[in-house]
């Protein structure tokens, strides 16, 4: 009775406590975060990092481009010639080129005709007969945001200051660049030489181009007066006072975004240049917690551009009706630039001396599967794009001779093929556990890749999964990122077996830098290894043809060069590309804004967030919606 | 014994809990058997396939035929390719094209498409017109061609000779088959996974492996419980203070960081779902002990104690048969419990991706895990993680239902 008593009157409270609900107003909508309370900042030198905690800064919509999926935690650095910086709108090198909102290179690249575009630099470039010396004009219109012109004395100081103090461009390029020097607006760069008088590699020279961001000479003096020409201290310096020659520069920044104003004494209206000013006034990135956030600030309208992996993309327009789109309607929506790849590690003994092994559990895995699941079709199969060195864009497919390796690309999920060559090696299953042995010992892997890395993590899945249908052990392992970087970058490292790294993407110096990095010998036993060939494989053979490449300009010598790589690639197997990837993710939403590229709309701007090398100059062609 | 069991069965709380929990068991056993093989073979190249009955395309046509003249065949033809919302948008498309649409039924599928054939460019470029709306009527094109295309669609095969197209067969739209009579025909009721698992089949294997555990960590959890609980209750002095002391440590440590923590330290090689299972169990004894231990010291002063004491008998058998037998029923309550919260850990910690390895065995919690870092929450595939949320709170649901109704049975004060 008591408890009857007890459930009527929580029943009544409950009831009261809807009704009461119920009758007061409608519960405030939950505000978008965006921008409440105006304070007008100005237009030039902005309050930046030092801005009160209480400021938020109020954006026009219809003046401002946002993005997501860059920067990831509150901006530490604008320090251009520094190193220790997570400034992804305003400083990033991406490898289908640099970011040049704020800071400019001498040339854009365009990954989607390997392009090389003038952008501080006057015209074309020329190199010298022996491609020892190129040289280079800089635009007379280009100037610094203080007015003053940029010279030859800043692409100098730029790469003198970094050889000295051993920042991305001094570690990228020190060793193929011997010196630079300048008679005012010309530039001539030195390639070094080998011993036998050779440029040790033209490519890299390239990507010296469009790679690395130039700085104002008088700036970097004034930051090594400071740091007082401490190397350690140069390079995290935070550079608040930086000087730049770009359309946007640093406005508003805190934990919750960061935010570049358009400079409108930008030199590139010029008529040289472009010719007017980008549109959006504002570039404006949020810092959301995960993808997630970013993803469904996308679909709200909340977010332009999106660099962000979003599963079944398509659903988007076709099930949900939303005004986002890709570079390409169809699969694979964007283009892909580079290949994930499983390596093995040749520190395991039972991987190194075993080819079939290697090949076995490559042909045995469902590449298919992998693409269809982890990338959800935004990659080509490889039956499409069969494998090779190569990345699926068509300037690079051409560079090898397809019938030449036909019998040696596999599709993959060809398990009958893949254990008849185990048996056929005599790697078999001797005492009926359902392994095979090899040397009495079962054979037991691990495929590993970081943990939070969804589209790898299903992919190291599917090897795991490939390897128990031809009877070898392989069990996943997801350490964490802080683990899994320390490990992978060891030279000498077994406790990964099978773990998955990408190779570049694409750059002046690719594919020659991918296959390098595919089975180079240079970085064998480097410590800390981000540069290449993560799998510690050696190949004489093929190490004396990588290093032909560089030198060779002749068309069919160079593509007889990359077709004998590819068979040894093919042969050897050293490791095994799961599937091809685009370098940036591109998903725009046009609530607001469009016009930005499309794969048909033939003005071959590329996919890279409309930020990237070429690809900026999308920024100047949008137009509000409507 | 019998006495208790007809008594436990007059619960009508214990019967219900009994029958959901006995209904997951039958399912975890007959299921396998009409759905063989391995739960974690990914036999879908996508993500999400949606549940239903999947038909293979290349087997229907080669079925026998039977001819169905259905009146409203062609009107669902054209209700599948084009909507209300696309007969919307096409006259949106007139009027920006500048056409007179003042006499157009919107409704006329014949004069509709007439008038877009007429006037659709897939290359023209309206001002301020989005990419997306473009690529929209592109793809409406696109699906109006098809409707328009032939009455009959042929089935070519490739000469092996010659390379020609060689005609095979033709499909009329009055063509049907019985599904009974196709070859292969796979009804997913809750569709598949990202990987492209069944997500049924994996369902049934998955709630096996998880009552495992659950029944894992709570027999580990209840014998330590259970033990200390003993010991400290029926010994006291010393040793009650030593084990209260640990159990008060324990208790004050929030149970669930401690598990996170073992499980981070124990790194994914080891986490078997056996390991996860001991490690939840490790963490969940404190309140077991506690309160066997206060039973136990309610008990030890009982006349057949002292009398089993003064006979000399021994510390264990005392515990163990004049103890142990007073307490057993709320010892199997709090066993119930244990296995219920054990469960629950096991999806928790999974969730956080702390969970047993994913390559060897499915569990509730990295269905969810899975489902969850592939947005299915967010993407609509309701049927990755619905199903398996469902699955957890009627065990749970049912585990508790049991306790309850066992409570009922055995504490005097709530026995009606």
């Amino acid at each position: 009775m008591k408890k009857t008593l007890a459930l009527l009157i929580a029943l009544v409270m409950v009831v009261g406590l809807f009704a009461a609900c119920g009758s007061s107003p409608a519960p405030a909508e939950t505000k978008a975060t965006e921008a409440p309370a105006a304070t007008e900042a100005p237009a030039t030198e902005a309050p930046a990092t030092e801005a009160p905690a209480e400021t938020t800064v109020e954006l026009p919509r219809n003046e401002t481009l946002y993005f997501a999926g860059q920067q990831w935690g509150t901006v530490n650095s604008w320090n251009v010639i520094g190193t220790n910086q997570n400034n992804s709108m305003a400083i990033a090198g991406n490898s289908g080129g640099y970011r040049t909102l704020m800071f400019e290179t001498l040339y854009m690249f365009n990954f989607m005709d390997g392009s090389l575009r003038p952008l501080l630099a006057d015209g074309d470039y020329a190199w010298n007969e022996d491609m020892t010396e190129l040289t280079l004009a800089i635009k007379p219109a280009a100037h610094w945001s203080d007015g003053t012109p940029v010279t030859g004395a800043d692409v100098v100081r730029t790469f003198d200051i970094g050889v000295q103090i051993g920042n991305n461009t001094g570690s990228g390029f020190g060793a193929y660049i011997s010196g630079i020097e300048a008679d005012g607006l010309n530039v001539t760069i030195k390639a070094a030489l080998d011993e036998n008088g050779n440029p040790v590699n033209p490519l890299k020279i390239l990507d010296f181009l469009t790679g690395t961001p130039i700085a104002q000479a008088a700036w970097i003096d004034t930051v090594v007066a400071r740091c007082g020409n401490d190397s350690v201290a140069i390079l995290n310096d935070p550079g608040e006072d930086v000087v730049w020659s770009g359309p946007y520069t640093k406005y508003f920044s805190d934990d919750q975004k960061v935010v570049l104003i358009r400079d409108d004494n930008y030199w590139g209206q010029d008529a040289s240049m472009w010719g007017k000013l980008p549109v959006p006034k504002y570039i404006a990135h949020v810092i959301y917690a995960d993808n997630p956030a970013g993803e469904t600030a996308l679909k709200a309208g909340e977010v332009d551009v999106c660099q962000q992996f979003i599963g079944n993309i398509q659903n988007l327009w076709l099930n949900d009706g939303l005004p986002i789109s890709t570079y390409y309607e169809e699969a694979p929506y964007g283009v892909c630039l580079t290949m994930p790849t499983a390596w093995y590690n040749m520190n395991v003994p039972v991987l190194a001396e075993n080819v079939a092994l290697r090949k076995a559990i490559a042909m045995a895995v469902d590449y298919d599967t992998i693409i269809a699941n982890a990338m959800t079709n935004q990659s080509p199969s490889f039956a499409d794009v069969p494998r090779s060195v190569m990345n699926p864009t068509a300037g690079e497919q051409a560079l090898y001779d397809h019938d030449a390796v036909a019998d040696l690309q596999w599709a993959g999920n060809d398990i009958e093929g893949a254990k008849k060559l185990l048996d056929d090696a005599g790697i078999v299953d001797s005492d009926g556990d359902g392994w095979r042995e090899y040397n009495g010992e079962k054979i037991s892997l691990n495929a590993v890749c970081p943990n939070g890395w969804t589209d790898w993590q299903a992919s190291m899945e599917v090897v795991a999964a490939a390897g128990e249908k031809i009877g070898v052990e392989i069990t996943t392992l997801y350490p964490e990122w802080s683990v899994y970087q320390t490990v992978f970058t060891n030279p000498s490292q077994t406790e990964y077996q099978i773990y998955m790294w990408s190779p570049d993407a694409a750059s002046p110096s690719n594919p020659w830098q991918r296959v390098n990095q595919l089975m180079g010998k240079v970085f064998v036993g480097v410590e800390n290894n981000w540069s290449g060939n993560w799998g510690q494989y050696v190949n004489d053979e093929a190490d004396a043809l990588i290093a032909k490449i560089p030198m060779t300009t002749d068309a069919e010598e160079l593509k007889a060069l990359y077709t004998e790589l590819t068979k040894i690639y093919l042969t050897e197997v050293p490791s095994f590309s799961l599937m091809y990837r685009p370098s940036v993710f591109h998903a725009v939403n046009e609530s607001v804004w469009t016009n930005f590229p499309s794969g048909d709309d033939g003005r071959n701007i590329p996919p890279a967030d409309c930020t990237d090398g070429y690809g900026i100059a999308a920024l100047y062609e949008l137009e509000l919606v409507g | 014994m019998k006495n208790t069991l007809r008594q436990v069965f007059h619960s009508s709380k214990f019967v219900v809990g009994f029958c959901i929990f006995a209904a997951i068991l039958l399912t975890m056993i007959i299921y396998p058997l009409y759905n063989p093989g391995s739960p974690l073979e990914m036999i879908g190249v996508g993500t999400f396939a949606k549940p239903g009955t999947y038909v293979s395309l290349y087997d229907a046509t080669k079925a026998p035929v039977e001819t169905l003249r259905l009146s409203d065949a062609d009107d669902k033809r054209i209700a599948a390719s084009l909507s209300q919302d696309d007969r919307i948008a096409m006259v949106e498309w007139f009027t920006i094209m500048e056409i007179d649409v003042s006499d157009l039924d919107i409704s006329d599928t014949d004069a509709l498409l007439a008038l877009w054939r007429e006037h659709y460019d897939p290359s023209v470029k309206p001002k301020g017109m989005t990419m997306a709306k473009r690529n929209y009527y592109k793809r409406l094109n696109n699906a109006l061609l098809e409707l328009q295309g032939a009455d009959t669609l042929i089935i070519a095969d490739t000469d092996e000779e010659t390379g020609a197209l060689v005609e095979k067969s033709k499909i009329t739209k009055t063509d049907y088959v019985n599904v009974s009579t196709v070859a292969n025909v796979k009804v997913l009721p809750l569709g598949t996974d990202n990987f492209g698992r069944d997500v049924l089949k994996e369902l049934v294997s998955a709630t096996g492996t998880s009552i495992l555990i659950g029944i894992i960590a709570g027999t580990v959890a209840t014998l330590i419980g259970l033990t200390l609980g003993l010991l400290a209750g029926y010994v006291g002095g010393f040793v009650d203070d030593f084990i209260m002391f640990i159990t008060n440590i324990f208790t004050v440590i929030p149970g669930f960081v401690l598990l996170i923590l073992i499980s981070y330290s124990l790194g994914q090689e080891q986490r078997g779902a056996t390991v996860v299972a001991v490690v939840i169990g490790f963490t969940s004894w404190t309140w077991t002990a506690r309160s066997v231990r206060s039973q136990v010291i309610s008990l030890r002063n009982r006349d057949h104690v002292n009398l089993s004491k003064l006979s000399g008998h021994s510390l264990v058998r005392i515990v163990l048969t004049d103890i142990l037998p007073y307490i057993a029923s709320y010892v199997v309550m709090a066993f119930i419990l244990q296995v219920s919260s054990g469960i629950l850990a096991e999806a928790q910690l999974s969730l956080l991706g702390l969970g047993p390895k994913t390559t060897e065995v499915p569990t509730l919690g990295l269905m969810m895990n899975w489902a969850m870092l592939y947005s299915a929450h967010t993407n609509g595939s309701w049927w990755a993680y619905f199903p398996v949320i469902l699955t957890i709170a009627l065990i749970s649901f049912s585990l508790n239902l049991m306790n309850t109704g066992l409570d009922q049975v055995f504490n005097p004060t709530l026995r009606d």
